[in-house]
């Protein structure tokens, strides 16, 4: 067996054409595998979906919304998931967020606190014992929910919101539309959400702003107020105290925790308009009155004119500039993909609408963004994408810079060790060619399971722990076949051979030991990637090592003996194989 | 002895081969190692240094536009003199400017909530009239993120009595937080009793009274005063003071607001006075549950959930053990004042659940990997390969715990991406051993000194490959932002266990060859 791969690998040796074959081939795989990135058909991620035992549901009614309102959209939710067997318990809170998790953190769950929110926490059974996964659930419960309850009152969103199997972003999908002029930020963002809606794959496109509605203001008429003896102050405080209530006085007592309140309301019957009209409003002020110094009742209308306004909505910044966001999630999907379709429809929307449309030069992490200049008014718009997009890339970009490290360190210090850098070259170059396993190790994986198997950082991760495996299989292998010719005085090509037929059971050895060690690794489905990265990658190391790499030790001039190459051990030192 | 070892490897052999300390050092090692993934506080996923902090500077009556230009902008314009900011968010909103900073990864979070807090408080002058005081609000992980959620719901019916419901989760919430290593702990959905005053509007007219008047009337009533002091003729003290006239509801009912026609008019008379909740508030939590799975959904039921955190670097799994066993002692309690109450969130289980089912894979990778050693090299080889894992992990965990890490996902799958690699050095040894013990070379020469001469002569290529493995894993650490800080333990703990397998290998590989193998006298020249 061990002769037979020796004559295998001395035969590819020997004929120079063979060699080139070899070397042609590896090249084609090479090629062949990293075609594979830019054609999808191995799709890159951040991180995968992560199967857990709880997500939650956000509900947005417009701004102005009552807690009636809000809760009937909650109830509506709760009623449909009511039947999923693999629910055991939902908490509605309305008004505020749910008990603060990861996800929320940066969502701004914490803060919420209006009558027109209302979050859904959702328990299910543990993850082992259900066949269908959290994200997988959502995916399908997503359309016909909002189906459903979205329409009870009009301009709400509902979101469902899984825990991030990393670290925490906005969204999956966050483009910050910034510029000067609040009104046609508000005017673009409303654009850049139709276009995300518009783009597959991508769900619960909101747009992070208040809602306009009618709101009626109160114009104290100054003079009157000071003719009848009253001031503004009063005549704030006794309409807050009408309609909103306010805590006149508190009690102390032994026998609670907590302190008494005695609050004070006009009765809900009498306090309740007939309508959302200013009339109602007016006839509702005249029954109110206030007492003057002199003792004397003067109804609030009196003293106020009702005007109908729209309502200001809040004013968001970032590092200094107005923006307003608009997020969207995917629906099992890598953001990287619909964000560059969604990317090339605005590009060809923004300039039918007139736009000068910029794409940001030079690469950087926010090489996607696009700057719009308005022809008429000069004013410049920055279309910045952001969550977890951002975050990808600037981890693609660290991990990719770990790597370019890693390579440099390994090169470092075989030079040292071979006092060589072809012979350092070619251990690099051998162990750089895992990345084909890598890739194709993740179109086997995607194949074979169900939802799309992504490359992830994590494969990233395992590709570069590779290059130390493989380097160390190449590295002794050289070593070996190094001593072989000095200690037995063998000629180079079939002392090659000699070495990757003998080397060939240790590094299977230990090849076998990585594949099993990690066997587990892949089917979690975080590390997925990392487990099958090492695996993989491995077995393509393995050949790498055995075929690939002798072809190159024995066209490289630095494995001849010569006085200028001496070889750096004692002639006793056939070392580590039998 | 007549062999001088030249590698570390050698010479860590000779040291421990028949040193009668190794049998102990080993035992040792795998103890610390058991000791420490007992203690070491488990988590689901690492602690990510995220600081960073809120300014919210509330200014009554002012519009979002007014907001902008008077508190965020200058906020914002102070903040960016801060070092390590990474972003700026400021939000103007009717009556409220909010100023959220966020700091760059890796900012040690004391530091940066004492500058943000130095910034706003150094600039207290130039706040604008009508600024209320600005609140300043770190944002704190660990103990914002609650571990347990309890929902308490009334037995029977939808409605809770909050009356009777709110003391209760308030008792248990004090209890709770005697709990040691709980943080925080808070109430949701929660309604406090208060004393309603329901003002008839039709009434008022009627009686020709205002608002103000009936709340300058309950206010005149509803006073706390300290004790008063007063000294007798004798140069004694005397102390007396007046109680809160305000008891019960009735007082309340009770209060005069004017005379009408020379009658009184109680408060009753204009307005309905009852003991309630604080129906203003209108944060309301509710839940639905099923018994057991499989169940119909319960009606949905008004709920309070109480939260509780923990203490930073503390073990969730036990602070949520301690925690539901106080729970459980006033189960009864509960069922008796007619409540109920469900676990909503358990991340302490979580955490142990995910670290188990790691250590379950470790011990499972252990087993596959010896099984196959016993084919590949012979069943004693592969009894002292597989000792030698176990004590690997015993070190990397024990330096991990001493270098205040804690167990979660990522550090076990650390261990788990470094199984394959740590048999490595072990493996390379025995087989030097063997292939010693088989040859004709060494045939005559003692049983140590060929086992030290065995190990020593791979330690060089071994450490060079070990080395090349560790370097790749240094670059790691450099990575940046939250995934970076997400994915530390795996360049923390993969290159300690590689060098933690290069010792092991060295030390425990020669001296337990020295006592299960056994030389073949016989031998028929070894390795084909």
């Amino acid at each position: 067996m061990m002769k037979k791969f020796e004559n295998f690998v001395y035969a590819i040796l020997d004929k120079k054409s063979n060699k080139t074959l070899v070397i042609l081939l590896t090249l084609i795989a090479l090629a062949g595998s990293v075609m594979m990135l830019p054609t999808k058909i191995v799709k890159a991620k951040m991180l995968p979906g992560k199967s857990d035992n709880t997500f939650s549901v956000y509900i947005d009614t417009p701004t102005g919304s009552s807690k009636e309102q809000t809760y009937k959209v909650g109830k509506c939710v709760v009623e449909h998931l009511k039947n999923e067997p693999e629910i055991l318990n939902m908490e509605i809170y309305a008004g505020m967020g749910i008990p603060l998790d990861y996800a929320g953190l940066v969502k701004g769950a914490g803060m919420k606190n209006s009558e027109n929110v209302a979050e859904i926490a959702v328990n299910l059974t543990d993850k082992h014992e259900r066949e269908e996964t959290s994200y997988m659930m959502v995916s399908r419960l997503r359309p016909v929910i909002k189906k459903a309850c979205e329409p009870l009152v009009k301009g709400t969103t509902v979101k469902f919101v899984e825990q991030p199997a990393g670290p925490p972003t906005l969204a999956s999908i966050v483009v910050e539309v910034t510029g000067h002029n609040i009104d046609k930020i508000r005017e673009l963002s409303k654009e850049v959400a139709s276009i995300l809606k518009k783009t597959p794959k991508l769900v619960d496109v909101d747009i992070m702003m208040d809602d306009i509605y009618k709101k009626y203001e109160l114009i104290p008429d100054k003079e009157k107020i000071a003719r009848s003896g009253l001031s503004v102050e009063q005549v704030n405080n006794i309409i807050y105290l009408a309609f909103e209530g306010m805590a006149v006085a508190h009690k102390n007592s032994a026998n609670e925790p907590d302190q008494i309140q005695i609050f004070e309301i006009l009765d809900p019957n009498t306090k309740r308009f007939e309508n959302r009209s200013k009339q109602a409003l007016e006839e509702k002020l005249n029954e109110l009155n206030l007492m003057n110094m002199k003792g004397m009742m003067v109804p609030v209308s009196e003293v106020v004119h009702v005007k109908e306004v729209d309502s200001q909505p809040s004013i968001m910044q970032k590092d200094l500039h107005r923006m307003i966001n608009v997020t969207a999630e995917t629906d099992e999907e890598s953001q990287v993909y619909p964000l560059l379709e969604a990317r090339d429809m605005m590009i060809k929307h923004f300039k039918k609408l007139g736009y000068k449309v910029e794409k940001e030069p030079g690469m950087s992490t926010y090489m996607f963004d696009l700057h719009l200049t308005d022809p008429k008014t000069g004013e410049k718009y920055l279309l910045r994408w952001d969550g977890e997009m951002k975050v990808t890339l600037d981890t693609f970009r660290d991990l990719g810079g770990a790597f370019i490290g890693a390579l440099v360190l390994i090169f470092l210090l075989l030079v040292i060790y071979y006092k060589s850098y072809t012979l350092s070259g070619i251990v690099l170059a051998g162990s750089f060619l895992s990345i084909i396993g890598v890739i194709v190790g993740h179109w086997v994986a995607d194949l074979v399971t169900r939802d799309t198997f992504f490359l992830t950082a994590t494969s990233l991760i395992g590709f570069i722990a590779l290059m130390g495996i493989s380097s160390r299989n190449s590295l002794l292998l050289i070593d070996f076949a190094k001593s072989l010719m000095e200690a037995h005085g063998m000629p180079k090509r079939r002392a090659i051979a000699v070495a990757s037929a003998t080397r060939a059971k240790p590094i299977m050895l230990t090849a076998i030991a990585i594949i099993l060690g990690s066997a587990l690794l892949a089917s979690d489905p975080i590390f997925g990637g990392l487990g099958v990265a090492l695996i993989s990658g491995t077995v393509a190391a393995v050949f790498v090592s055995l075929i690939f790499v002798p072809v190159l030790m024995d066209n490289a001039k630095a494995m001849d003996l010569d006085d200028d190459n001496p070889i750096h051990h004692d002639k006793k030192n056939i070392s580590i194989t039998k | 002895m007549s062999y001088q070892p030249k590698d570390i490897a050698g010479k860590l052999a000779a040291g421990f081969l028949k040193n009668p300390l190794t049998a102990v050092l080993g035992v040792t090692l795998l103890l610390l190692g058991f000791i420490s993934l007992q203690v070491m506080p488990r988590e689901e996923d690492p602690q990510i240094a995220i600081s960073g902090g809120a300014v919210i500077a509330p200014m009554p009556g002012a519009t979002p536009k007014e907001i902008e230009n008077v508190i965020v902008n200058p906020l914002e314009r102070r903040i960016r003199e801060i070092k390590g900011v990474d972003h700026v968010y400021g939000i103007a909103m009717h009556n409220v400017g909010i100023v959220n900073v966020v700091y760059k990864i890796g900012e040690r979070r004391e530091d940066a909530n004492l500058k943000l807090y130095d910034k706003v408080m150094q600039n207290m002058d130039q706040l604008p009239k009508g600024v209320m005081q600005p609140l300043v609000k770190p944002f704190d992980i660990d103990i914002d993120i609650p571990i347990l959620t309890f929902a308490f719901y009334p037995i029977k019916g939808q409605k809770a009595d909050y009356e009777k419901l709110f003391p209760i989760a308030r008792r248990l919430q004090q209890r709770i937080n005697a709990v040691k290593n709980v943080a925080k702990t808070t109430l949701k959905g929660a309604h406090k009793p208060q004393f309603n005053v329901e003002v008839d509007l039709h009434k008022l007219t009627a009686y020709n009274l205002s608002l103000g008047q009936i709340m300058k009337a309950i206010q005149s009533i509803a006073v706390n005063v300290p004790d008063v002091k007063g000294r007798t003729k004798d140069k004694k003290l005397m102390i007396f003071g007046v109680k809160n006239a305000i008891d019960d509801v009735d007082d309340v009912k009770n209060i005069i607001v004017a005379q009408y026609m020379g009658s009184p008019i109680y408060l009753r008379d204009v307005a309905k006075v009852q003991r309630g909740i604080d129906f203003q508030n209108f944060k309301t939590a509710y839940v639905g549950f099923k018994k057991e799975k499989g169940d119909n959904l319960s009606p949905i039921k008004e709920q309070i959930t109480l939260t509780v955190s923990k203490l930073a670097g503390t073990n969730a799994v036990f602070v949520a053990n301690d925690v539901l066993k106080v729970m459980d002692e006033y189960k009864d309690k509960l069922r008796k004042a007619g409540f109920g109450y469900i676990v909503t969130r358990d991340y302490g289980k979580r955490a142990n659940d995910a670290v188990n089912e790691l250590v379950h894979h470790l011990v499972i990778t252990i087993i596959i990997i010896a099984v196959m050693l016993v084919f590949a090299l012979g069943f004693k080889e592969s009894v002292i390969v597989t000792f030698t894992v176990p004590a690997i992990l015993a070190i990397t965990l024990f330096i991990a715990y001493l270098s205040g890490q804690t167990i979660n996902r990522i550090t076990l799958f650390a261990f788990l991406l470094s199984l394959g690699l740590l048999v490595d050095a072990a493996i390379i040894v025995i087989e030097n051993i063997h292939r010693h013990m088989h040859s004709h070379e060494s045939a005559h020469k003692p049983m140590d000194e060929l086992l030290i001469e065995a190990t020593d002569e791979i330690g060089a290529p071994t450490n060079i490959a070990t080395l090349a493995i560790i370097m790749t894993m240094v670059p790691m650490l450099f990575v940046g932002g939250m995934m970076g800080s997400f994915m530390k333990p795996i360049p923390l703990n993969v290159p300690v266990a590689l060098i933690a397998s290069l010792i092991v290998a060295y030390i425990f590989t020669p001296y337990l060859s020295l006592k299960l193998l056994k030389r073949d006298k016989h031998h028929e020249g070894g390795e084909k």
